[in-house]
């Protein structure tokens, strides 16, 4: 038997290209003080990553660099190096480690790491990320749709429920085509194969759910300028995505009785 | 309207396809003349082998080799006539392999009955062989003679990587193949359904005879995937499958009386010098058969396909063609880190959208992934793992990496369902 080359290390490999793009607009737009965090998050990363795989015997995954670059992209403010780190140990730890590494984790250990940023030094202000970002997020879109990473289902109706949402609420749709942090973040936190719905009728509700949180939260909470609203939205998402598989296969397994057919 | 029910299209995510380096050339070309075939008691899980002949003794084609200890009327019979050689003997006393030496072309004469009930059509398919053809589902195991199925697919195509066409198999045989058919309808009181690619149809359709045209990547060609389509084991159903090759000899059969267990297989792969199709009797001796056909180094001859074959000797019962790969070497750990990255557990499966097309049949697959990996027979059975077999797993091993062997899970899980059902 031959083993195909599309296992959890490759899949990982291939978010991480997906993330070269906006690790470029990173650089460019918050200079030197930019990449000393990022090598910063990424130490942070690797050494929990280390302690596991020597402790616990769990294989390493690049997949957690998405933390240290969503990070940069969606809490760009004053942080310290010591609340850096402290959040990207809670974040990889608490969100990833602990169930096994990537790939069992419930929650992404960025959008866990990000909310704990967020929600321990609130005082700071974080810039929304602009239009650069979404530029660098749609290759990134379409790598990962090509390869099936990335499920066309979860990234439409997400959209779909946004500007669903943002009619109803009587907006204006084109404000969302400028919002680095919305698009980011709807293909790295929300779009995570791992931590969003695993059936296909779970995926568009998942998507949906989510979508339509970030509009809620962006039109009649934080704003789309905060980048808090599209990690929130993940965060409430993912959250909700079990329960959404769980009713989506007791729902299959009723229609499979050989009663109905 | 039937017509258009029955033409279905099976999308697959190209992306993440199998390799195809080493496609065969289409036709039939010469192959080495081998001395051996033989056959393997692995190829038979559920049978517990009775020897019928010993060590030493002359076979002629047909002749019955041994049979299941349980089911005394299901036979083995000889692909081809000549010396038995050598006869092994596995753990538990298990039959484990036996070679036949060939010598002569002696066969069986079979009696064909002119227009046969079920008795005679079964009992024409115990003597000669050719029931161990069929699996049924679910379970996947040789049928039980004197069972009738609900439904009969005759897998008319083969879409693994490598495979032969069948249309090149099947030219020039359509009414040997149609012949067969039609008696394979004494067999059941339900619909026999003969899944082909698209093209010309194979056979007309009649009150039985239903044609069905699977498009797409595989899995389209799996049975599993047409079984889900079109008649879904539920409930009490059971549905029998048998691959054409076995229906053409089955025609052979019918029309002389003798029983030649040929096969036209494909022998492709990457290290193949001239990767095509070759005629060979059942069960060929794989080193003499790929004896001068592969190019240097290290290089593992599975029977079967990159995604369900095996490493052996001769070639299995169920496969249809010889795929030849390179050898990964074996790493050496040479630090404590890489040491401990080779200790570490299997990666975790991650439940992409590409994923979802790596099963044919439509049942969720992350959810049945979870399921079989933790053995949860009861989840398994209520997502529809009974309508499964280990090859419809394959794809999935392979594509989530092989390090997690989801036929072998799926074979657990359906072994403690059987034995409760």
């Amino acid at each position: 038997m031959i083993r195909g080359i599309w296992t959890a290390q490759s899949i990982a490999w291939l978010i991480v290209a997906a993330l070269l793009p906006a690790l470029v607009v990173v650089l460019i737009e918050q200079g030197l003080q930019g990449a000393f965090r990022i090598a910063v998050s990424l130490g942070a990363i690797g050494f929990w990553q280390l302690v596991f795989a020597v402790v616990r015997g769990q294989p390493m995954s690049p997949a957690g660099s998405v933390a240290a670059v969503a990070v940069a992209v969606l809490a760009p403010g004053e942080i310290s190096i010591g609340q850096l780190v402290l959040a990207l140990t809670f974040g990889t730890v608490i969100g990833e480690l602990i169930f096994g590494g990537w790939g069992r984790n419930v929650l992404s250990s960025a959008v866990v790491a990000l909310a704990f940023l967020y929600f321990s030094f609130p005082e700071t202000q974080h810039d929304p990320a602009g239009i650069r970002i979404v530029l660098a997020s749609v290759p990134a879109a379409i790598l990962l749709l090509v390869t099936g990473i990335l499920s066309v289902r979860v990234l439409f109706s997400a959209i779909a429920a946004l500007v669903a949402v943002t009619f109803l609420l009587g907006e204006d749709a084109s404000v969302l085509l400028t919002q680095g942090s919305l698009a980011f973040g709807l293909v790295f936190l929300v779009g995570d194969p791992v931590t969003s719905a695993s059936t296909n009728p779970g995926r568009w509700l998942y998507g949906g759910l989510s979508g339509a949180l970030a509009g809620l939260f962006g039109w009649a909470g934080a704003g789309f300028g905060a980048p808090q609203t599209i990690v929130y939205a993940a965060l409430l998402a993912s959250i909700f995505a079990p329960l959404i598989d769980h009713g989506v296969i007791a729902t299959m397994g009723y229609l499979r009785r050989p009663d109905h057919g | 309207m039937i017509q258009k029910r029955n033409a279905i299209k099976i999308s697959n995510w190209r992306g993440l396809a199998v390799s195809q380096s080493g496609a065969p050339l289409q036709e039939i070309r010469p192959a080495n003349t081998v001395q051996t075939v033989g056959m393997l008691g692995a190829d038979y899980p559920g049978v517990r082998a009775e020897l019928l002949v010993s060590s030493g003794d002359q076979v002629i084609a047909g002749m019955p080799l041994f049979c299941d200890r349980k089911r005394k009327d299901i036979l083995f019979t000889s692909p081809v006539a000549g010396r038995l050689t050598d006869i092994t003997i596995g753990a538990k006393r298990r039959f484990s392999s036996l070679t036949i030496e060939i010598e002569g072309n002696q066969r069986t004469q079979f009696a064909i009955p002119e227009k046969p009930d079920r008795d005679q059509a079964q009992r024409l398919l115990l003597e000669s062989g050719l029931w161990p053809g069929f699996l049924a589902r679910p379970f996947g195991r040789i049928p039980n003679p004197g069972s009738a199925p609900d439904a009969i697919f005759i897998t008319a195509m083969d879409t693994r990587p490598q495979a032969a066409l069948a249309s090149v198999v099947l030219a020039g045989r359509a009414e040997t193949f149609e012949r067969a058919v039609a008696f394979l309808t004494a067999l059941t009181d339900g619909p026999v359904f003969v899944c082909q690619a698209p093209g010309p149809r194979l056979v007309d359709e009649g009150a039985q005879v239903r044609c069905a045209t699977f498009d797409g990547a595989h899995p389209a060609g799996l049975a599993g995937t047409h079984v889900n389509r079109l008649f879904p084991v539920r409930g009490k159903r059971q549905v029998w499958q048998i691959n054409y090759q076995d229906v053409l000899a089955l025609g052979h059969l019918l029309e002389t009386g003798e029983l030649v267990s040929e096969r036209i297989i494909s022998l492709a792969g990457p290290c193949v010098r001239q990767p095509r199709l070759i005629r060979v009797p059942a069960g060929v001796n794989l080193t003499g058969l790929t004896d001068g056909e592969l190019s240097d180094g290290a290089k593992c001859v599975l029977s079967g396909s990159a995604l369900d074959g095996r490493e052996s000797r001769y070639l299995g019962r169920y496969h249809w063609q010889i795929s030849v790969w390179p050898r990964r070497p074996a790493v050496q750990a040479r630090n404590w880190l890489r040491s401990a990255k080779a200790r570490a557990q299997p990666g975790p499966v991650i439940p992409t959208e590409a994923l979802e097309h790596a099963l044919g049949p439509r049942i969720p697959v992350m959810p049945l992934v979870r399921a079989l990996s933790v053995g949860d027979a009861e989840t398994a059975e209520r997502l529809g793992c009974r309508e499964l077999l280990e090859e419809d797993m394959a794809l999935i091993t392979h594509r989530t990496g092989g390090r997690q062997d989801f036929s072998a899970m799926l074979r657990l899980v359906l072994n403690s369902l059987e034995v409760s059902a």
